[in-house]
């Protein structure tokens, strides 16, 4: 049903414009006119631009409305949310620091959209990816010089292993990947909770979560004051531009995006390439599970997750599922962030609030395709 | 043993009725060709509605879930808006909705001081003398009104659904929409409409958790169930009556855990918690599997926009 959806999107955005008409209020009798849509083949680059700068605009003047109903005053809300995120030096490391995990999970996202697969269980990829890092530093594998790059490596592994349940369903059995990954993600986290009010529990204060990971465990921070996690980040995002752009896997996952039926009678290893995607994308987002783990928390916690997964699915939504756009997009998400955080500090604006903002701004970007793909006139 | 089995088969239906209840909802927005996969948003809407307007309005249950009824079809006005008359891809869009939902409910109840206020709620209702009956008593005749209702409840949706124009019309749009535009049927107005309906059960679903069962609002308090909703109706091939034996299948499922407990036996609290979840993706998976080279029997237009202009 959904690969229909995803074809029917895809039809629309190339279908031929037939000049006919829908009629709005044609049954009154006072006829002041109508509204004619019309199917266009493409919009122009300014139009589109202006379009989703315009949409983005509407979701965060919605935004500010609810937030001055929740009692932010008005004049301070440019302030608050602008300039402090931005200009200041320490929230502007704030927002890098956010940056890496989004983009990350962005990238993650993407990866899979491109193979049609709605990869919608990242917030279970993450914790099996924070899951797998700890282990490593609860074991105590390998010296200490090695520690971090065998933390990261078992958390790929772990997420992967995970991402690799909804995969062989859907393509051995035939089952519907978005059900099973939201699903997995609950028994994820029931897993997680599992540990951590059990065995993985921290001895020193018994509060549920992991011992604290000792300095060689934890992502450093390097030039600039910046983190290490920006670095992964950004070296995933350069991957995902070259893989794109240069091997023959894009080639192929660029005809499994567009039918997968038509590319497997080309002779596309379709299951091959859609196994490669899929696994890249569950291995992207257990890395983001493990810098959050290993760069922001320092242990592994109980909602280190929390709201991670649909944030990356939306990044990659409104990237169109380009790595370039999707790391642009990801920073914007990041200041988003940073700048609710401060709103929970200094107004007691509840932390939902960043996940309503998200969504409305989504909600009006997606709302303004219906511009890009159809040309509306008024009538006489 | 015969203690425990009728306690646990009389706690059955009220995990079972938001199952229900949310699967029949979803029901009536798929076979009009919408995947309504904002369910688990509309049910917190339910949630949070009928539990603010008990404590702050002083409602009593029952026109404080109707009033969470009436919420949940207004949130879904933007999802219908969305997929019926801008066409954005279904999955996105109840994505978003989810994520919306999330957050709106949670901050209008921490704003309103709702949030982990307990409340009395539903009360059960005895019938009378058939309370007393050993073994069915408890089971059929010591339940809350919603209970009573569901059944009901699902007639009158089979019914108008399958005896009825409206319900005629209705699937005509879910299996083929240039068909039904074609026979003068307002295609984006039934749809609309469905949603509607359909998002009105969900949030009744919701409701019911909040007020009926566990008489607090929590944030996020539903816990996925939506989407095991979601899955139930795949499960029960859009078939209303399978859906609800599904419902009282995942229903007993999590209802045995806390009776287990009760009992004395020792299990690991949270991998018991995975239960509902690992059910539902063995139903899955079973279905997937049992059904795999049959025809589909999903409505023939589930999740495909219906755009006029763009007829083949």
């Amino acid at each position: 049903m959904t690969d229909q959806a995803m074809s029917d999107q895809a039809m629309s955005d190339r279908a031929v414009d037939r000049g006919m008409t829908a009629a709005a209020g044609e049954r009154g009798r006072f006829r002041l006119g109508r509204l004619n849509v019309e199917v266009r083949r493409e919009a122009g680059a300014a139009w589109r631009a202006f379009l989703t700068a315009a949409s983005v605009a509407l979701g965060l003047g919605l935004s500010a409305a609810i937030l001055v109903a929740a009692g932010v005053p008005a004049a301070n809300l440019v302030d608050e949310l602008l300039v402090q995120t931005l200009f200041d030096g320490q929230n502007l490391h704030a927002v890098l620091f956010q940056a890496a995990p989004l983009m990350l999970l962005g990238l993650a996202a993407a990866m899979a959209f491109r193979v049609r697969f709605w990869n919608l269980g990242l917030e279970g990829q993450m914790i099996f990816g924070g899951i797998g890092a700890t282990a490593v530093s609860l074991a105590g594998v390998g010296p200490e010089s090695l520690r971090l790059p065998m933390m990261g490596l078992a958390a790929i592994v772990f997420g992967m292993a995970w991402t690799s349940v909804p995969l062989l369903l859907k393509l051995k059995v035939g089952v519907n990947e978005i059900i099973s990954t939201l699903l997995l993600n609950y028994v994820a986290m029931n897993l997680l909770f599992h540990l951590l009010y059990g065995a993985w529990k921290d001895p020193r204060d018994g509060f549920p979560h992991s011992p604290a990971f000792a300095p060689f465990e934890t992502l450093p921070t390097i030039a600039f004051d910046l983190s290490a996690a920006l670095v992964v980040a950004l070296a995933a995002v350069a991957f995902c531009v070259y893989l794109l752009a240069r091997s023959r896997a894009a080639i192929y996952m660029r005809f499994v995006e567009a039918s997968p039926s038509a590319a497997r009678a080309l002779g596309v290893p379709v299951a091959g390439v859609t196994i490669f995607a899929v696994l890249l994308s569950g291995a992207l987002a257990s890395l983001a599970g493990f810098v959050i783990v290993s760069g922001q928390e320092g242990r592994l916690t109980q909602s280190f997750f929390h709201g991670y997964g649909v944030s990356g699915v939306l990044i990659a939504f409104l990237a169109r599922s380009n790595p370039l756009a999707a790391a642009i997009v990801a920073t914007l998400m990041a200041t988003l962030y940073v700048a609710g955080q401060n709103l929970q500090v200094f107004y007691a604006i509840p932390g939902a609030m960043v996940q309503l903002i998200q969504a409305l701004v989504v909600i009006c970007v997606a709302a303004s395709d219906f511009l890009v793909r159809h040309r509306v006139r008024w009538v006489r | 043993m015969i203690d425990f089995l009728v306690s646990w088969i009389a706690n059955t239906p009220g995990f079972a009725a938001p199952y229900a209840l949310a699967a029949l909802g979803l029901i009536v927005s798929e076979r009009a060709g919408v995947l309504s996969l904002g369910a688990e948003g509309f049910m917190l809407v339910g949630a949070v509605i009928g539990v603010g307007m008990i404590l702050s309005f002083g409602m009593p249950p029952l026109p404080a879930m109707v009033a969470a009824m009436v919420a949940a079809a207004l949130v879904s006005t933007l999802f219908a808006a969305l997929v019926v008359w801008l066409k954005i891809n279904q999955v996105i869009a109840g994505l978003v909705m989810v994520f919306f939902c999330q957050g709106a409910t949670s901050l209008i109840g921490s704003q309103y001081g709702w949030t982990n206020r307990p409340f009395t709620g539903l009360p059960k209702i005895e019938l009378g003398p058939l309370a007393n009956v050993p073994v069915l008593g408890p089971i059929l005749a010591a339940q809350d009104v919603v209970i009573y209702a569901t059944p009901a409840i699902f007639l009158g949706v089979v019914y108008v659904l399958f005896r009825t124009h409206t319900g005629l019309r209705l699937r005509a749009v879910g299996e083929s929409p240039e068909a039904a535009d074609a026979a003068g049927i307002d295609v984006s107005g039934v749809r609309f409409l469905s949603v509607m309906a359909g998002a009105s059960l969900i949030g009744l679903a919701g409701a019911y958790i909040s007020v009926g069962s566990a008489k607090i609002w929590v944030e996020d308090m539903t816990s996925g169930r939506g989407w095991i909703a979601v899955a139930l109706v795949i499960f029960a091939r859009w078939s209303p009556w399978r859906a609800l034996a599904g419902a009282i299948l995942f229903g007993a499922i999590e209802a045995l855990v806390p009776k287990l407990a009760a009992a004395g036996v020792r299990l690991p609290q949270y991998l018991m918690l995975m239960t509902p979840y690992l059910a539902t993706l063995g139903v899955m998976i079973w279905i997937a599997a049992a059904r795999r080279g049959a025809a589909p029997d999903e409505p023939g237009a589930l999740g495909v926009p219906h755009v006029r202009e763009e007829r083949r």
